[in-house]
């Protein structure tokens, strides 16, 4: 169904077009051709929009140089969906994109309570998720786990899911994002479907709603949460809500639904302390095939607090790394590989942080260095200066001469060059810079 | 008598940011890390920080062009695209490979904070590979949604070094032939000395020195270099990018 002269047109597209434009409007479509149309498929509107004012023109210019003038030129929204069969491959409108709500559970296989590591922070959550996917509908209902974002609440909805699924097959699942049931609700108001929708989540067995703070302010969407909600408690049937926040703090939901929330148990999560960081690296390590040292899953954990996306993304980084080197994982590999995640230099890097350093590290005043003194207690750290200036920012030797009283840009050049020449010649001068260097980029 | 001006043929001669002629100097590993990435043998996330002119929406480019050959993939380059809205991101979850550049652009703007953060579900739920950029790290950008700070976090994070003086020379020589232009090492230095060492900056200057070359037919010699400069009424630049 794909084109082949569609691909050869983006070549000659690809020739004649920046390649911004040509990757942000031109690559993201997709061709059918049919006859003698030729269809392309913008992923929305605004591409549609975009290629027809801007583009279709040229397209058909290339098309017919291509020896294809037959060829009329038609640009639609929709998308070439490749269904995972082998079945042959569909075009989708926009209007039903989606037109029907999320079916199956959406459930990843890989987050299970075994995949789950338990530490402090987490128990009282790992344990109340666990009673309810033993005991369905009975043991707490809802179940709402809330906590900061990455720390695990998703994965745990999941493994209530794949639990419940494990030990009953035809029970009827689904996990999905608020965002994604009010979409579907907003579908199917469109589409004339909503009693439908009400039938289908009206009849789970378990809904799991991950986010439900993304509720906040949409009312009619709300509404209907309420009702299923309602409806799924009266049969005894399963929910389960994440929330970014305790469910009561969150603004624009009703008070009501709140109240729902409350007739369950609420469970909190909170960031992993250092022995579960260092036990999900491990881990997490080890489902790639590595062996983590200790030592390095300590560094890695010390360093890294705010949440595990972060931990396994700083991880991730670290096995590119070592990848890269053809090196085994060991402490100094993985300082290097995250030196610039754990480093504050960007914003520490001005000139003026420069000259303020300096002037500290050299017992001097910052006017000092911005001064016509050309005393050698005072020219020396200037000329150090202007070439951690040079090095460190991107500003031309003007503006570092600018920012240097007004000196003209060969006085920075030299001070560059007699530095240099004196770090090669100067153990003490060298060590002087490479401690500037660490304070400043550190 | 000096000869009339000629008007440059509007030609694109714009030089194609790719991975090949991307010149790594202390970014090598992110180079091969990105080649590794375009060939999509997984789904992988990537994050790539650095200062304006360090080379990242060229870095983005070349990984979206080379990873366009081989599948489905699409450039957003957020600084200009806010203009549409945020129904710009809508359908392009269904590219294999999104590269999304400017991140730092959306800061503090709800509706396309949330448009991205349905984005990055959308891909990573379809087992997309996503490439971002930005000025800061995550943390950093002022981000009004935590769950989209902490979902970028989940990329892997690199920091773009920029070149040093030999390797920014070995940039603009490079741009330069790529333009049918001879820049001599001495015209090279004049320009890196005199002005904002920033890339971006200097590859915008190289193209007005183009036309200018081409309008005057004039080889580029520092002298030359000056008058046109002088002739502009200003010798340093400002403006950002992603």
């Amino acid at each position: 169904m794909s084109s082949a002269i569609w691909q050869l047109c983006l070549a000659r597209l690809e020739e004649e077009i920046p390649a911004d434009q040509f990757n942000t409007w031109i690559r993201p479509l997709q061709a059918v051709e049919e006859g003698d149309e030729m269809r392309l498929l913008a992923p929305n509107a605004f591409v549609q929009e975009k290629v027809r004012a801007e583009y279709a023109r040229r397209i058909v210019d290339s098309l017919t140089a291509l020896g294809r003038p037959e060829l009329r030129l038609e640009v639609a929204v929709g998308s070439i969906e490749t269904p995972s069969s082998a079945a042959a491959p569909s075009v989708v409108e926009p209007e039903s994109r989606g037109k029907a709500f999320s079916k199956g559970s959406n459930l990843n296989p890989g987050y299970t309570f075994a995949s789950f590591v338990e530490g402090k922070s987490n128990q009282l959550a790992r344990a109340a998720s666990f009673q309810v996917a033993e005991n369905p509908g009975s043991a707490y209902n809802p179940l709402v786990i809330y906590g900061g974002v990455g720390l695990g609440k998703t994965h745990l909805m999941h493994a209530i899911g794949n639990l419940i699924l494990d030990r009953n097959p035809s029970s009827k699942v689904a996990y999905l994002r608020s965002e994604q049931f009010v979409a579907d609700m907003v579908k199917s108001l469109r589409h004339n479907t909503i009693d439908a929708f009400k039938r289908h989540y009206r009849s789970l067995n378990a809904l799991l709603i991950d986010d439900i703070q993304f509720f906040a302010g949409k009312e009619r969407s709300q509404e209907e949460f309420f009702h299923t909600f309602n409806a799924l408690l009266e049969n005894e049937q399963q929910i389960i809500m994440t929330c970014d926040r305790f469910p009561k703090e969150v603004d624009g939901i009703e008070e009501r639904l709140k109240s729902r929330c409350g007739w369950g148990l609420t469970v909190f999560i909170d960031m992993p302390e250092l022995e579960t960081r260092v036990a999900i690296l491990k881990d997490k390590a080890a489902q790639r095939g590595v062996d983590l040292p200790d030592e390095v899953a300590f560094f890695i954990g010390k360093r890294i607090r705010s949440n595990i996306r972060e931990l396994e993304g700083a991880l991730s980084r670290v096995m590119a790394h070592a990848q890269f080197t053809g090196q085994a994982i060991t402490l100094d590999l993985t300082r290097e590989a995250l030196r610039d995640l754990l480093a504050l230099q960007d914003r520490l890097v001005t000139i003026e942080n420069i000259q303020k350093v300096v002037a500290e590290y050299y017992k001097i005043r910052v006017h000092d260095l911005l001064s016509a003194r050309r005393s050698r207690s005072v020219a020396r750290p200037r000329q150090i200066a202007m070439a951690l200036a040079k090095e460190l920012t991107s500003h031309s030797l003007p503006e570092i001469g600018d920012a240097f009283g007004g000196r003209d840009h060969t006085t920075v050049l030299h001070a560059c060059r007699k530095i240099k020449e004196l770090r090669e010649s100067d153990n003490r001068i060298n060590e002087e810079y490479r401690i500037l260097l660490r304070i400043l980029t550190s | 008598m000096s000869s009339p001006s000629q008007l440059p043929l509007d030609i694109a001669r714009t030089p194609r940011p790719s991975l090949e002629d991307f010149v790594p100097g202390e970014n090598g590993a992110l180079l091969a890390t990105l080649r590794e990435w375009a060939r999509g043998t997984e789904s992988r996330l990537l994050y790539l920080w650095g200062v304006p002119g360090s080379g990242k929406s060229h870095l983005l480019q070349g990984a979206c062009t080379e990873a366009g050959r081989g599948g489905r993939a699409a450039l957003v380059a957020l600084p200009l695209l806010l203009g549409h809205g945020p129904g710009v991101l809508e359908g392009l979850a269904g590219s294999g490979f999104l590269v999304v550049d400017g991140l730092q652009a959306i800061a503090g703007r709800p509706d396309w904070e949330g448009a991205l953060f349905r984005l990055f579900n959308a891909t990573r739920d379809r087992g997309g590979s996503m490439l971002f950029a930005a000025r800061g790290r995550p943390a950093e950008l002022g981000l009004g949604l935590p769950d989209l700070v902490s979902r970028l976090q989940w990329a892997e994070p690199w920091q773009v070094r920029p070149l040093d003086d030999a390797g920014r020379l070995q940039v603009l020589r490079q741009q330069a032939t790529a333009r049918g232009l001879e820049l001599s090492e001495e015209v090279g230095r004049f320009l890196l000395h005199r002005h904002s060492r920033d890339l971006r900056h200097l590859s915008l200057l190289l193209e007005r020195l183009d036309l200018a070359s081409l309008a005057e037919r004039r080889r580029l010699t520092v002298p030359f270099v000056r008058s046109v400069l002088a002739a502009e009424g200003r010798d340093r630049f400002s403006g950002r990018g992603c």
